[in-house]
Formats: structure tokens, C-alpha cells, sequence
């Protein structure tokens, strides 16, 4: 599909904060215009990457469940990291891989205060690795 | 629409300042976060002694809020300082009644001739940069420094007792999250137990925090001088090591943390504020405060976030918080809390 989503996008943005911002009036309608072309902007690297970040986390948390299920003692726990780390992306829709990364998300929140409680060092520093990884993917640059 | 709300102001402030013949004009709306409308305005009355034209403020209510605020709070802080003699604008008038204006709002002075800092200006104090960071840090300190008795805001929301601030605004910012989140937040969870399992020691003193204090909430002139500090709506009660940590969050850094606010560096903003404020810093105390402000900050965005995607405030500055802000904080978060 040419012209990609992401390049109308960033060229809308352009066209608006280049061309027709500055016949705005100042203050409130050139402020608000200015940042619906910033969201333009942030919009088409989402666009491109959005489904790649997703996966990428999805399958990161699915692997680190994998290695924590077994030396899980609670069995509850175990349990729930251990079907969490065999579910898998059957879609590649923002909206599917949006609601399996809730679910594992989920489960993260939970493993990880488990790793507090038990004082399971190695355990935190690699949910944190996920979790790092996680937020540097999701970072958004303006320029 | 501006001009049927220039009329009802008009009606509104010419009984409020017994003032038969007052005309609003120039009425425009201008940037002012997602958390209040703002417009300015000119008012031309006769005061008592001769006609005046005073250039105003009308903060309005919008139809939903970004994070639930009190007015009247936000008010009395801007009349507490004023009369303390800090660079804030005069309150004029607050109404709570939605009957005139539809909405309850408070009109204020406005400081004119004055910039506002971007956030994502690189460097928007340029040669003034010095000069704003020693005030700007300095008038941090004399808010900490202010009796809260004294300037009559010790009834103020928030903690009573040093030793329970931080579990107060932790507790305030966590119900935020658990009632505004619309996926999980692993990072702001995480950052939530290590808060509660790590407190800081007791506050020194009970100090009005600002609660937003930072680049981009203050006016500043071409000669350098900070004009007006603004936006007091989360004003409360609680340790003044608070807006310390929030002040100095890399978010509001200009892309330089060594000189956050992108002002002067973090150990003179630091010894200012000590000098300014009488108090002193204690690095873990401040560490906690810091990591709590991106704390903070998360829960503001997430907050942000659903008032955009639920509909109730459409204003781009949410999606934006919702997005750019989040993922910036939670990155901040993550590298911290992983040491």
C-alpha cells in the first residue's frame, strides 16, 4: 500500500506544523495544532513499529516465564506462569497483541513481587531486564 | 463561543467588583494544560478613582479534569503567596456556582510581556539560564520555608504529620493508578512496593508543596526575571523534599539532567534551595522523593491516558502525556529501580 500510513502521516505533520501552524493565530489554536502535528509524527513510528515492540515483549515475558515456572514453589503461581509462558501470538493485530501483552503483563506483576517476597535475586534482575528492555523499545523520540 | 462567554464574564465581574460598566474585550483562549480552560482577557472598569483597563486571567473548569483538582485550593495558594510577596499573580476572583459561567472558575492578573518554557525546547532560557536557575530554585525554597499557619493554608489537603507524607501521597497516587490504569503498569507497580518498602526518613517540617513546580509552570521576562509562578491546582501539605525531587525529574530537564529544569546544576540548584529554604537535603531522603516523582509522573500520564481514550478529554496534550511522558518515565523507573 503506497503512499505507507506512516509516511501520510509524517508528511501531514509536516504540512501542518510547517505550513499552516504559523497562520494560526497565537495561543491557544497554534499551541493545540502544533501538538496534534507532534502526535502525527509520534503516530507514524508507531505505526511502523508498533506491532514489532509488542511481539518482541510478548515473547520476551514468555521466555522468562518459561526459565522462572520451575523454581516456583507456590503452586498457584506456578501454575499460572507456567500456562502464561505456553500461550502464543495468533494474531499480529495491535488489538490481539494488546490483549495478550495485559495478560502476561499481569502475570509479570505478580511473578515479580513473588521475587521480592522470596528474595529471589537472580529472579528480579532478569524480570528487570525485561522490563528495561521493555521501556527502551517503547521510548518515543521527537526528533 | 468566545463571544457569548465574553458577555456572561462581562454580567459576571461587573457585580463582583460592583463595577455597572465593566466591558470585557480581547477575550482568547491560550495554552494552559488539560486541567483547566484558560483565556485571556481585558477588563475596562471604573475602580472608584478614575477608569482602569487590567489585563486578566479566567481559569475555567473543563468538562472533565485531567487529575480531579480543587480550585478553591489552587486559589487560596495563589492568594497566599501573592500576599507573601513570591512572584505570583493576584487572584481576583473565584466562583464555585456553575450559574454564570457554566463551569466553576477563578479569574486571576495576568503577567504579560513573558515567556513560557516548552518542555521540548532544548534550551529556552538561553543567556538567561543562570540567572532564572538561582531564582528559580531560590523561590522553591521560600515555599518550603513558609509557615503554613502563618500564610492560613494549614488546612490544606494532605499530611499533618512529618513521618506520614510520603505514605499519603503514595497512597494518593496509587489509587490514581488503580482507578485510571487500562492495561497493567509493571513498572509503576514495582515502583509502588519499593516506595512502601524503602520510606524516607520523616519530613523536617510540614511545608505547602506545590505540586508541580518545574520548567514550563513559571514566567519569565527577556531581562531573566521570573514573573509568576503558576499552576497551584495539586498544592497540599506534605514535605517540601517533594517538589524538590519533582523539580529536578530528568522529564522536565530540557534533554540535560546534570541541569535539571535546564537551569543551573543540580548541586547549585541544590545548595540555593538549602540557603533559600533553611532546610537540608538528606541524598536518601531526596532518592526517594525523585524515584516517587517519576512515580508521580506515571500516575498523572496513565491518568492522562484514559481521560483521552475514554473520551472525557480529547485535548492532544493527553494523548501526548499518555504516550511520550509515560514511556519516558517508565524508562527513568526502570534504569533506576534495576541498580
Amino acid at each position: 500500500m503506497k503512499p505507507e500510513v506512516d509516511q501520510i502521516l509524517a508528511l501531514s505533520s509536516q504540512a501542518l506544523m510547517g505550513a499552516l501552524v504559523p497562520q494560526l493565530p497565537p495561543g491557544f489554536a497554534q499551541g493545540s495544532a502544533s501538538l496534534l502535528g507532534i502526535m502525527m509524527m509520534l503516530s507514524a513510528q508507531e505505526y511502523e513499529r508498533g506491532a514489532e515492540i509488542r511481539a518482541a515483549e510478548n515473547a520476551d515475558m514468555r521466555a522468562l516465564f518459561r526459565e522462572a515456572a520451575p523454581r516456583i514453589a507456590d503452586a498457584g503461581l506456578k501454575s499460572l506462569v507456567s500456562k502464561a509462558a505456553a500461550t502464543e501470538d495468533r494474531s499480529l493485530r495491535i488489538s490481539a497483541l494488546n490483549a495478550e501483552n495485559t495478560e502476561l503483563r499481569r502475570v509479570l506483576i505478580r511473578l515479580q513481587a513473588h521475587a521480592e517476597e522470596h528474595a529471589d535475586r537472580s529472579l528480579q534482575r532478569r524480570i528487570w531486564d525485561v522490563l528495561k528492555a521493555s521501556a527502551e523499545r517503547r521510548l518515543l523520540r521527537l526528533a | 463561543m468566545t463571544d457569548q462567554l465574553s458577555t456572561q464574564l462581562e454580567e459576571y465581574l461587573a457585580k463582583k467588583l460592583d463595577a455597572p460598566q465593566l466591558r470585557v474585550s480581547d477575550l482568547a483562549r491560550i495554552p494552559g494544560g488539560a486541567s483547566r480552560e484558560t483565556y485571556r482577557f481585558r477588563a475596562r472598569y471604573d475602580a472608584g478613582n478614575g477608569e482602569i483597563e487590567r489585563a486578566l486571567i479566567l481559569r475555567r473548569d473543563p468538562p472533565a479534569s485531567l487529575i480531579e483538582t480543587d480550585r478553591t485550593t489552587e486559589f487560596r495558594a495563589y492568594q497566599a503567596f501573592h500576599r507573601l510577596g513570591l512572584p505570583v499573580p493576584e487572584p481576583i476572583a473565584l466562583e464555585l456556582d456553575a450559574t454564570a459561567l457554566e463551569r466553576p472558575f477563578f479569574v486571576m492578573e495576568e503577567i504579560t510581556g513573558c515567556d513560557v518554557a516548552s518542555i521540548l525546547n532544548p534550551d529556552p532560557y538561553a543567556a538567561n539560564r543562570d540567572k532564572i536557575g538561582r531564582q528559580f530554585w531560590s523561590v522553591l525554597g521560600q515555599i518550603a520555608k513558609a509557615d503554613v499557619k502563618a500564610i492560613g493554608l494549614a488546612d490544606l489537603e494532605g499530611a499533618r504529620e512529618p513521618n506520614g507524607t510520603w505514605h499519603h501521597e503514595v497512597a494518593r497516587w496509587e489509587k490514581v493508578i488503580d482507578d485510571d490504569e487500562r492495561e497493567p503498569q509493571p513498572i509503576a507497580r514495582a515502583a509502588i512496593r519499593w516506595l512502601k518498602r524503602n520510606p524516607p526518613p520523616p519530613a523536617q517540617k510540614i511545608s505547602i508543596v506545590h505540586g508541580d513546580y518545574r520548567t514550563g509552570n513559571f514566567l519569565f521576562n527577556a531581562a531573566g526575571e521570573i514573573r509568576a509562578i503558576l499552576d497551584w491546582e495539586m498544592a497540599h501539605l506534605g514535605d517540601p523534599l517533594e517538589d524538590l525531587g519533582w523539580a529536578l525529574d530528568p522529564l522536565w530537564a530540557h534533554g540535560d539532567p546534570t541541569h535539571p529544569a535546564g537551569l543551573i546544576a543540580r548541586a547549585d540548584a541544590i545548595r540555593i534551595w538549602e540557603a533559600a529554604s533553611g532546610l537540608e537535603v538528606d541524598e536518601k531522603a531526596l532518592y526517594w522523593w525523585e524515584t516517587f516523582a517519576s512515580l508521580k509522573g506515571l500516575a498523572i500520564w496513565i491518568s492522562a491516558a484514559c481521560e483521552y481514550a475514554e473520551g472525557r478529554n480529547t485535548d492532544a496534550v493527553n494523548a501526548f502525556s499518555g504516550w511520550y511522558c509515560l514511556a519516558f518515565h517508565n524508562k527513568v523507573l526502570a534504569e533506576r529501580l534495576s541498580q
